[in-house]
C-alpha cells in the first residue's frame, strides 16, 4: 500500500472547504478545516516542501518553459477569450504567449529535461502525456508535487517515436481547458520525414489539435473549485471549436501548419490530437487516410479510414496520399459526452494540386 | 422508504462487506462446471457526498440491511450454471438483466424470484435492472460479471493475451436531481447533468482530504480498484460504464493492451494510453502490463501513477473538487 497518507508532502493549502456543508450526515460530510491564506486560497495543491527531482542526470536536450495566464485568443466573431499556457524560455507572466504552447520535439533515444519555472502567483505542472517516466517526472501533483515559486526539472527518455502532447496537471480540468498544452513529437533515428523507425515516410506534416472552448470556464481563477465551491467544472458547454489554437469556424481553413496544400503523389502526415474533453468525430471530406500509429505506438496493421472517432487525449497519426486534385474539407464534430449531439464543428482543408 | 434512516453511508461508499478479502478478483480454474448461487436483495438508501449532500441510491445488495453500488463482482466460468435469487425489498418493481443472457422480467414489490442461467461465451458482462431504463441502472442497480474460459485462469477468451490478476473498473456518473425525482416516484424533468463521478462506487479523496487512504472511502486506496503489481504482473481490467457519459480512460506508467470493445474482440491488439469508453453500458477489456515504465530514466521498476478519465469533467465532484471524481492509483511495487 502507499505511504502517501503519512507523507510530509501531503497537505492542503488555503481556507479549507468552502462547500457550505449543511447536512452533517455521516463521515462524508465536510467540516471546515485547513489553515488560511496562501496560494490564493487553493486546496489540494502539493508543493509544500519544494522538493527537487532526486533522480537527475545530465540531459541530451533541454527545454525551458515558463507560464502565462494573461493570454488571449481572438475568435472569428471578433470576441476574445482568455488563454493560459507555457512560454518558450523560463520567463513568465509577460505579454502572454503562443497558443498552443511551443512544441517540444526530440529524437528517439534522447534524455530530455523539461525545466518548468512558475512564479509565486500560482501552481502548475507539466505532464508529458503518453510519456511514461518515473513518478518524479510525471507531473502529477498528488503523487509527487506541483510547482510554484521555483524551477523544477522533469527528466525522461524518449523511447518511442510518435505524437504526444504536454499539458498542465494541476486542477487539470480547468488548466488544460484554459490552453496549457502543446505538441510533443518524438522523431525516429531517421529524423523528420519518417513517422517511426521502419515506418512510413511523409513529405509534409500538419498538427490538428482539436479542442472546444467554454468561454465561461475561461473567466475562472486558477484555484477555481479546488476548495469545494461549485464553479460548474462538471459541465462543459463549449461555444468555440478550434484546431491547434485557431478558430475552426473559418480561420483554420487556411491556417499554415493546419491546412495543407500538396501535389498528387505527395504524402501528408496529419498528427491529430483530441485536445478537448468531449468526444470528437472526424470526417476527411472524401479523402481516405491511413492510420499508422495511435498514442505513440505503431498499429500492428495500418488501417484505411475516411474518418474516425476519438475521445479526450487520444492521438492518431494519419497519412494521406491523395490521387485526385481537389479541395477536401476536414471536419471535426465535437459531440456532447452524454447525448452525442453535435455541439459544434471545426474545419480545415487539404488542397490537392 | 423505511431504510432511509439506517442505510445512510459515509463517503460515496458502499458497505464494508464488499471490501473484505482480496482486492483483485480471485479465481481458480476448474475442470468441471459448477452451480454458482447468490442472493441479491434489492435495497435503497442514501449515500453522503463530499459536499455534504446525500443522494438516493438503489442496489443489488448482499443483505437486506446493506446497499451495494455496484453489486458484487461475480466471477464464473463458461459452462457454469448461475442461480440468482432476487429479493425485492422495495415498493417498486425491478428486474435483473444481462443482455443476451438472462432477463428476470418484472419482480413486483416484496416479491422474490430466482433466475437460473448458464453462460457459454467468456467475457465481461454487466448485470442491471432494465426496468424504466436507464433510471434503475443509474440509481445503482448494476454490477459486473466475469465469465472465464472453462479451465483457464489467465485468459479473457481462449487464446487471448494472458494475465496474472484481474480487476473490475465500473464507472458511474450521478445527477442528484434525477435521483431525487426518481426517489419520489417521479420522472426526471431536467437535462441530465451529472455532478458526481465514481469508479466501483467511490470517488477519490486526495492527500489532505477527509477519508484519504481509507479503502472504504477513497477510490485511490480501494483494493477492488487501485492496481498493485510488480513488473511482470500483467493485469486484466474489465471496464464497464453504468453511467451516461462517454469517457476517455487514461493510464499513466504504461500503455494498455486493448483487447475488446463493447464485447467484441479487436482484430489487432493496439497499445493505447487513452481509450474511448462509450456511455450507457459501454465496455472495454484491457491488460495493464506492469512493464518497466518505458520512458523512466534512469530505469526504475517502482512508483505510483494515476489512472484517470481524461474527459476531465469526471474528475470533479459537486462542480469543483478536482481529484474527487472517478480516478484511482496504480502502484508498481
Ligand atoms: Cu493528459
Ligand atoms: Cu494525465
Amino acid at each position: 500500500m502507499s505511504d502517501r497518507r503519512t507523507s510530509v508532502n501531503a497537505m492542503r493549502r488555503g481556507g479549507g472547504f468552502g462547500g457550505g456543508s449543511t447536512s452533517g450526515g455521516g463521515s462524508g460530510g465536510m467540516s471546515g478545516g485547513g489553515s488560511g491564506g496562501g496560494m490564493g486560497g487553493g486546496c489540494y495543491i502539493y508543493d509544500e516542501n519544494q522538493q527537487a527531482n532526486p533522480r537527475l542526470v545530465s540531459a541530451d536536450v533541454s527545454f525551458d518553459r515558463g507560464i502565462y495566464m494573461n493570454g488571449s485568443m481572438t475568435m472569428d466573431d471578433g470576441n476574445s477569450v482568455r488563454i493560459w499556457g507555457f512560454t518558450e524560455g523560463g520567463g513568465g507572466m509577460g505579454m502572454g504567449g503562443s497558443f498552443p504552447s511551443p512544441a517540444i520535439r526530440v529524437n528517439q533515444g534522447q534524455i530530455v529535461h523539461t525545466n518548468l519555472s512558475v512564479p509565486m502567483c500560482c501552481a502548475h505542472t507539466i505532464h508529458h502525456h503518453g510519456i511514461e517516466p518515473d513518478k518524479y517526472s510525471d507531473g502529477v501533483g498528488h503523487i509527487t508535487w506541483d510547482v510554484s515559486s521555483r524551477t523544477y526539472t522533469y527528466q525522461w527518455k524518449a523511447s518511442h517515436a510518435g505524437t504526444y502532447f504536454y499539458h498542465c496537471h494541476t486542477n487539470t480540468v480547468l488548466h488544460a481547458e484554459m490552453g496549457m498544452y502543446g505538441a510533443l513529437i518524438i522523431d525516429p533515428p531517421e529524423g523528420m520525414g519518417t513517422l517511426f523507425s521502419g515506418g512510413p515516410v511523409y513529405d509534409q506534416e500538419v498538427i490538428w489539435a482539436v479542442d472546444e472552448i467554454d468561454s465561461y470556464w475561461h473567466t475562472l481563477d486558477w484555484t477555481a473549485g479546488t476548495c469545494g465551491a461549485d464553479v460548474g467544472l462538471n459541465d462543459l458547454n463549449p461555444d468555440y471549436f478550434i484546431i491547434t489554437g485557431v478558430d475552426g469556424a473559418q480561420s483554420a481553413l487556411n491556417a499554415p501548419g493546419i491546412a495543407a496544400t500538396l501535389n498528387v503523389g505527395e504524402k501528408l502526415l496529419a498528427r491529430y490530437i483530441c485536445a478537448g474533453y468531449h468526444p470528437q468525430r472526424l470526417d476527411f471530406g472524401g479523402l481516405t487516410g491511413t492510420i499508422h500509429m495511435s498514442d505513440g505506438r505503431a498499429l500492428p496493421r495500418p488501417v484505411q479510414v475516411k474518418g474516425l472517432r476519438a475521445h479526450s487525449a487520444e492521438r492518431y497519426d494519419i497519412i494521406f496520399e491523395p490521387t485526385q486534385p481537389g479541395e477536401y474539407i476536414i471536419s471535426a464534430d465535437i459531440l456532447h459526452w452524454v447525448t452525442g449531439e453535435v455541439l459544434g464543428t471545426a474545419r480545415t482543408r487539404i488542397t490537392v494540386l | 422508504m423505511k431504510r432511509r434512516d439506517f442505510l445512510r453511508l459515509g463517503g460515496a461508499g458502499c458497505v464494508s462487506t464488499m471490501l473484505s478479502g482480496l482486492g483483485l478478483l480471485s479465481w481458480s480454474a476448474r475442470s468441471h462446471a459448477e452451480l454458482i448461487q447468490r442472493t441479491f436483495y434489492i435495497t435503497e438508501g442514501f449515500i453522503d457526498q463530499i459536499d455534504g449532500t446525500s443522494i438516493y441510491f438503489r442496489g443489488f445488495s448482499s443483505s437486506s440491511d446493506s446497499l451495494d453500488v455496484p453489486g458484487e463482482a461475480l466471477v464464473v466460468q463458461a459452462g457454469d450454471t448461475v442461480e440468482i435469487t432476487l429479493v425485492n425489498t422495495l415498493s417498486s418493481s425491478h428486474s435483473f438483466v444481462i443482455d443476451g443472457v438472462v432477463d428476470s422480467g418484472s419482480i413486483a414489490p416484496g416479491q422474490t424470484r430466482t433466475v437460473r442461467f448458464s453462460v457459454e461465451k467468456p467475457g465481461t458482462y454487466m448485470y442491471y435492472d432494465a426496468l424504466d431504463a436507464p433510471h434503475n441502472r443509474l440509481l445503482g442497480l448494476h454490477g459486473g460479471m466475469a465469465v472465464m474460459p472453462a479451465g483457464s485462469d489467465n485468459e479473457l477468451y481462449p487464446g487471448s493475451p494472458t494475465f496474472v490478476q484481474q480487476y473490475f473498473w465500473i464507472f458511474h456518473d450521478i445527477d442528484p436531481a434525477w435521483h431525487d425525482r426518481l426517489s419520489r416516484g417521479l420522472t426526471p424533468n431536467t437535462e441530465y447533468v451529472p455532478r458526481f463521478f465514481t469508479i466501483n462506487g467511490l470517488g477519490a479523496r486526495p492527500p489532505g482530504a477527509p477519508g484519504n487512504g481509507d479503502p472504504a472511502t477513497d477510490a485511490m486506496h480501494d483494493p477492488r480498484t487501485a492496481l498493485h503489481g510488480k513488473v511482470g504482473d500483467r493485469t486484466l481490467v474489465r471496464i464497464l460504464n453504468a453511467g451516461m457519459c462517454s469517457q476517455s480512460v487514461h493510464t499513466h506508467g504504461n500503455h494498455m493492451e486493448w483487447l475488446t470493445q463493447n464485447g467484441e474482440v479487436r482484430a489487432d491488439v493496439w497499445k493505447k494510453d487513452c481509450l474511448y469508453l462509450d456511455g450507457n453500458k459501454g465496455a472495454l477489456d484491457v491488460i495493464y502490463p506492469f512493464e518497466t515504465p518505458p520512458d523512466a530514466w534512469p530505469p526504475t521498476d517502482v512508483g505510483e501513477y494515476p489512472m484517470h478519465l481524461h474527459s476531465e469533467m469526471s474528475q470533479t465532484a459537486a462542480g469543483g473538487y478536482y481529484m474527487f471524481g472517478a480516478l484511482t492509483d496504480i502502484f508498481f511495487e
